[in-house]
């Protein structure tokens, strides 16, 4: 099959296709606890999911966050220690995947509740010496009423944004698991590209979605597909706050109907890694001459920004080419942003061109080994718009495509 | 009933719920509440948003003032934001903490209120939560939205009560496709692709199906393994339909042959004294009781956790025999009630009943409610 999108023009040579999850592992924990030692924290604390994902390397299918907020596996990583301590309240199997020893792997705890706070604190003293520094990257007030190990010198250090900084640049292990996890969801993405035609329900691409991606071997779906109908104007869509786009919306059993401009969003996870994929598509028929004029634009607009991509760039090195090459306009939607990095979250470090700020954007730098998602926009208030997404590896001398997925039907 | 376009919550629904709230902050003294968890941020306003599957970081979801009733909410657009929150009190998807102070800092009476609870915290909330609300003292708002949760209104029982057949009938699309050489993987597909194709895009979890082990009590093989003849395949079936959670629990064996009679009889002893236990007034500790007096081990999961959006109470583990105690069972819960059994060399039989409790005895949910 001859590759499409990015990869019709550009070979990736970075991305293995194997990953050899104990040295990925073993290379997260190196990351992580020099980071610790830096800051002189004994202990780290993990409750968010995806943190704990990363170190640990714990798999396991993320449920509804209604039920994700108390089965909440916790992640305990100490810097003198090379194996993390899991919490878990999944069933003891090898969904886990990890390869920790026995005695690190331990029972489930209950930290919204003062009684599994008092067993959890009691454990953690038991890894821990007297005095010793803690970090956690959020916590429950359960939590904050324990005063023997984790409150007792105060508020604990922000352990977030060291999981952040870690994570940032992918190992080689870690791109091959992201580029399995795209091919899985692209599969499914086909899957319902075949089968969008009037009359079919937003609901019935999800089904068709969520059946191909846990049969082509995704550990779970991440995000309600978005398969949004667009307006041909803004003002014919909801109210928002900025008094742009609102997008993404969720999916209903709304039909769809010839001619309707789709914007795809979606993702999954596979080997704890998060995927993204965004398209536009066109109803029954073919896109007309002004469509494919959007898309030619967006076309220039991810070339100008592709362009200056490379490591050493900033974040302000692309925003710049994106709003020269869409004549002076923000060619991203204003409540999100021209780009995002994926990994273990669906959206995490490097933000480029979000509200966080112009000078934030020309202080981050681009490095070797980050991915990074360009999503630009094309919009035509009267005749909608053009989106799609693409995921990239950045290297020293550029970028490499990490997805193959064709344009279809421009 | 066919919905083509996203919808705030029903009006009693959500304003049943909202006054419950506000009569609960009043008894505590509380002045603003400042939810982060979804389920919390949909109980106070009664809007839809994107789901995403995980854990969610704690940030100021929504914000609830007891003097004015007033409802702020993270939104960046008015699709499925009910009438009675105006659009000045909508604020948008932001990367900037100080973006979110700035919103909390002009909430009314921010500057003077004297107590400010939230639901959870993170680092950076805790920093930012004493700028915005420089006079007050911040508490813990969980024990009261628990208190507030646990029972259901009749509306909120329909609603999953609704949840629940969607559940069913998706597990019947699983269990017609269970068979010799399909892989668990295969039958999570079939069950997600079910639940879609009648309206309903998200799961409560996605790990529907499992072989059970024939060599422990617990552990799992790997999702990708063909199941055989014999095997006992558990399935846990849940949806979230209008915010609200109905899961449901049952194993089939692979093949056309009898379940281990011996294994049979114990899983009925076990769920008999499990129903019976399901009374309004007893103490929760009861139903761990009634896994020590039918002779068998608590499961490492809770045998009951309460249904709703997303999780309530009562929770019942062993492994907070504390909190089993404390907690009554009361009219108007809606539990999860897990049964699970296993003997070497068989597997094990799984369980699990979305129980309404009632004055009369605890009321099934589905509509064919599990027997041996």
């Amino acid at each position: 099959m001859t590759p499409a999108g990015l990869m019709a023009s550009v070979t990736p040579t970075r991305i293995p296709e194997v990953a050899d999850a104990r040295r990925m592992q073993q290379d997260r924990l190196t990351r992580i606890r020099g980071l610790m030692r830096a800051q002189g924290v004994d202990a780290l604390v993990l409750l968010g999911n995806t943190n704990v994902v990363y170190a640990t390397g714990a798999i396991w299918p993320l449920a509804d966050s209604g039920r994700a907020n108390f089965e909440q596996p916790v992640a305990v990583v100490l810097a003198d220690d090379e194996s993390p301590h899991l919490f878990s309240p999944v069933r003891e199997d090898d969904r886990l995947r990890t390869e920790l020893p026995l005695d690190h792997l331990h029972g489930p705890v209950y930290l919204d509740f003062d009684e599994g706070v008092e067993a959890f604190s009691t454990r953690l003293g038991g890894l821990v010496g007297s005095g010793a520094v803690i970090a956690m990257d959020e916590w429950t007030h359960a939590l904050r009423r324990e005063h023997s190990v984790l409150f007792v010198g105060g508020t604990p250090v922000d352990g977030g944004p060291m999981i952040s900084r870690a994570k940032a640049v992918k190992t080689p292990d870690e791109l091959a698991l992201m580029r399995q996890g795209l091919r899985i969801t692209e599969r499914a993405i086909s899957d319902v590209q075949a089968q969008l035609a009037p009359g079919v329900r937003q609901t019935d691409l999800t089904a068709t979605f969520l059946r191909t991606i846990f049969e082509s071997g995704a550990d779970a779906n991440i995000l309600d597909p978005i398969w949004q109908v667009m307006p041909a104007r803004i003002a014919d869509g909801p109210w928002t706050t900025t008094g742009d786009l609102a997008c993404p919306l969720s999916s209903t059993e709304r039909q769809l109907v010839e001619g309707d401009v789709i914007w795809v969003d979606t993702g999954i996870s596979f080997g704890g890694f998060h995927s993204d994929f965004g398209r536009t598509w066109v109803v029954g028929r073919d896109p007309d001459a002004a469509q494919r004029a959007q898309f030619e634009r967006w076309r220039s607009i991810m070339d100008a920004v592709l362009d200056v991509t490379r490591a050493g760039a900033t974040a302000a090195d692309l925003t710049g080419a994106a709003i020269e090459a869409a004549g002076g306009v923000k060619p991203w939607m204003p409540h999100f942003y021209l780009g995002h990095g994926l990994g273990i979250d669906s959206a995490e470090m490097p933000y480029v061109g979000s509200d966080i700020g112009e000078a934030f954007d020309a202080s981050l730098v681009l490095a070797d080994g980050m991915v990074l998602v360009l999503e630009p926009i094309v919009w035509e208030d009267g005749a909608a718009g053009y989106r799609s997404e693409e995921v990239l590896l950045i290297t020293e001398d550029g970028w490499e495509p990490m997805t193959d997925y064709p344009y279809d039907p421009f | 009933m066919t919905t083509t376009e996203v919808r705030p919550d029903d009006e009693r629904l959500r304003l049943d719920r909202r006054a419950r709230v506000l009569a609960e902050m009043e008894a505590e003294g509380i002045d603003v509440l400042v939810v982060g968890r979804e389920g919390n941020a949909r109980y106070v306003s009664g809007a839809p948003r994107l789901w995403t599957a995980g854990s969610h970081p704690f940030g100021p979801g929504c914000v609830l003032v007891r003097s004015s009733g007033a409802v702020h909410l993270l939104s960046t657009w008015d699709e499925g934001v009910p009438d009675e929150i105006p659009h000045e009190n909508l604020y948008g998807i932001s990367f900037n903490r100080m973006t979110f102070l700035k919103v909390l800092q002009n909430i009314e009476g921010a500057d003077s209120v004297r107590t400010v609870a939230t639901d959870a915290l993170s680092p950076s909330s805790a920093l930012m939560l004493p700028k915005a609300f420089p006079s007050a003292d911040l508490v813990d708002a969980e024990p009261m939205l628990r208190r507030v949760r646990r029972v259901k209104t009749p509306d909120e029982v329909e609603a999953i009560r609704g949840s629940v057949a969607v559940a069913e009938q998706s597990l019947a699309a699983a269990l017609r496709a269970l068979a010799p050489g399909v892989t668990e993987r295969q039958l999570t597909g079939v069950f997600m692709e079910a639940m879609s194709t009648r309206g309903v895009t998200t799961p409560t979890g996605q790990d529907v199906a499992s072989i059970t082990s024939r060599e422990h009590p617990w552990h799992r093989t790997s999702r990708d393994e063909p199941v055989r003849d014999g095997d006992l395949v558990a399935f846990e079936a849940g949806v979230v339909l209008g915010g609200y959670a109905g899961e449901l629990g049952r194993t089939s064996i692979v093949g056309d042959r009898p379940v281990d009679p011996s294994l049979s009889k114990q899983w009925s002893e076990l769920w008999d004294r499990l129903l019976s236990a399901c009374q309004a007034g007893a103490s929760c500790a009861s139903l761990l009781e009634a896994y020590d007096t039918a002779g068998v081990p608590t499961p490492p999961m809770p045998v009951a956790r309460g249904l709703g959006l997303g999780f309530d109470l009562p929770l019942v583990t062993h492994a907070l025999p504390g909190l089993a105690a404390e907690q009554h069972l009361e009219a108007g819960m809606v539990l999860a009630l897990t049964g699970y059994v296993w003997k070497e060399g068989v597997g094990a039989l799984f369980g699990q009943e979305p129980i309404l409790v009632t004055h009369s005895g605890p009321e099934a949910l589905s509509t064919v409610p599990y027997r041996s």
